[in-house]
């Protein structure tokens, strides 16, 4: 299930937030190598001062298995300044109904391969349906996405292959990191679901788990 | 779209007020205002199409350090939905007194983020049933979240200091294909000829469009080639 963690509500999913940090680093830190700010074992950087949205993918134990960050492109975002490099020094994309994604990650630790339910490819479907229809809702019409060779691998596996790229892939750590386009339109979305099986509503209703959350506490 | 284009015209208050006059047409919206802070003189610009007496009353009680379209819907990257404020004592200061002046808590507040961390938040307003508000939000999201940017982007410019720091920089790809078009090429010739897809063209068009401050592709065409980024075709 997704919920989407904005500067309105993230004083009351603040435990959820921090579940996602931990991930990130786990991810861009020990894994890809990337070179990123780690506090207290959390990976977040100004871009998260923000209050940028956060799509994120909790399994039914409440675990963060997923996650990825959406900032406006019209305002500072990350291809703007940081993954600048991939641009080869172009002015990037400013667009009003163009998201930028960023730090797109699942758990690998705690999800198998393979398909169906809490699967790699299960919550990777998962996080891109939430973002995407979120997106749509806000009226953004496609979206730039910071990734590595793998998940580009992925998403063209799963009905959600990337109309474009921008700039030119260029190392990043232990990966290579690349921008890749995709439009946020119902026929996209429909195909992930289609791969993917997922025909429900994948957002989680916010006073339930927040109702949850402070039972399990 | 038949909203004018602010890039056309002086940036001027009576500008940005027909702006937002000629939105609510357009959108079949009630009201709209905007309002910004701006990065580099720190003062407070507004312009809304509220009635006068609501607009005395909100600035004779300077409801703008409460109002949550100003200070909660800022944290969110997507347009809130009014319904989405929580309904306290900040709340109840602002639309209480709206109501009696015929606004009810049916509208949203877009935000809009610009480059120098300026930010700019144009609330609309519409009093209908919840399922034609439903429909009406689906409908007019995409061309509204245009409008906001376009609004603010030349808000922005109408200042001396903040007009420097927003000159258009197009990538070189945005200039690529902005001079085939001007050379009388479809989007999709532009595509084929550049071996990308329709759809990434689309991208770099809106963006080069809107950092030029244009509503239309002709208009881009005509002021990139006033600038010099691209030659007459």
């Amino acid at each position: 299930m997704i919920i989407v963690i904005d500067g309105l509500n993230q004083d009351a999913f603040s435990d959820v937030l921090e579940d996602v940090f931990r991930l990130r680093k786990r991810v861009f830190h020990d894994r890809l190598g990337w070179e990123v700010t780690v506090t207290n074992g959390m990976e977040y950087d100004r871009f998260d001062a923000l209050y940028p949205a956060h799509v994120v993918s909790l399994d039914d134990e409440g675990n963060v298995v997923g996650c990825m960050r959406l900032l406006q492109t019209t305002g500072p975002h990350m291809l703007s300044d940081v993954f600048s490099a991939i641009l080869d020094g172009e002015p990037p994309i400013r667009s009003s109904t163009v998201w930028e994604a960023t730090r797109f990650c699942v758990d690998m630790n705690r999800l198998k391969s393979g398909r169906g339910r809490n699967t790699i490819s299960y919550v990777t479907s998962e996080v891109m349906i939430g973002a995407f229809e979120y997106g749509m809702a806000a009226g953004i019409t496609d979206a730039v996405a910071v990734i590595d060779p793998v998940m580009d691998r992925v998403l063209k596996r799963g009905g959600n292959a990337p109309c474009g790229y921008l700039g030119t892939p260029k190392p990043m750590g232990k990966v290579t990191a690349l921008a890749a386009l995709m439009d946020v339109t119902p026929e996209r979305v429909a195909a992930i679901r289609n791969y993917a099986g997922i025909h429900h509503d994948v957002f989680v209703d916010e006073d339930s788990l927040r109702k949850q959350r402070a039972m399990a506490a | 779209m038949d909203l004018i284009d602010l890039s056309t015209v002086p940036g001027t208050d009576d500008s940005f007020l027909r702006f937002i006059n000629e939105l609510c047409q357009e959108f079949e919206l009630d009201h709209a205002s905007y309002a910004t802070v701006n990065p580099v003189s720190g003062s407070v610009q507004g312009y809304a199409n509220y009635p006068e007496g609501w607009r005395m009353h909100y600035m004779r009680h300077q409801l703008h350090r409460f109002d949550p379209a100003l200070h909660v819907a800022v944290r969110s990257i997507a347009p809130v939905d009014w319904s989405r404020f929580q309904r306290d004592e900040k709340f109840d200061l602002v639309f209480r007194p709206a109501n009696e002046y015929g606004i009810r808590p049916q509208g949203m507040t877009v935000p809009v983020r610009g480059p120098y961390g300026d930010c700019g938040l144009l609330s609309v307003t519409r009093d209908c049933d919840d399922a034609e508000w439903a429909l009406l939000r689906k409908k007019i999201m995409t061309p509204l979240q245009g409008a906001a940017v376009h609004l603010h982007d030349a808000v922005m410019q109408s200042n001396v200091l903040t007009r420097a720091l927003y000159l258009p920089a197009l990538s070189s790809r945005e200039r690529e294909i902005l001079q085939w078009i001007a050379a009388g090429k479809t989007q999709q010739d532009v595509a084929d000829i550049l071996t990308i897809s329709a759809r990434t063209v689309e991208v770099h068009l809106r963006s080069a469009r809107e950092k030029l401050g244009a509503l239309t592709t002709p208009q881009a065409v005509g002021r990139a080639i006033g600038l010099g980024l691209i030659q007459p075709g």
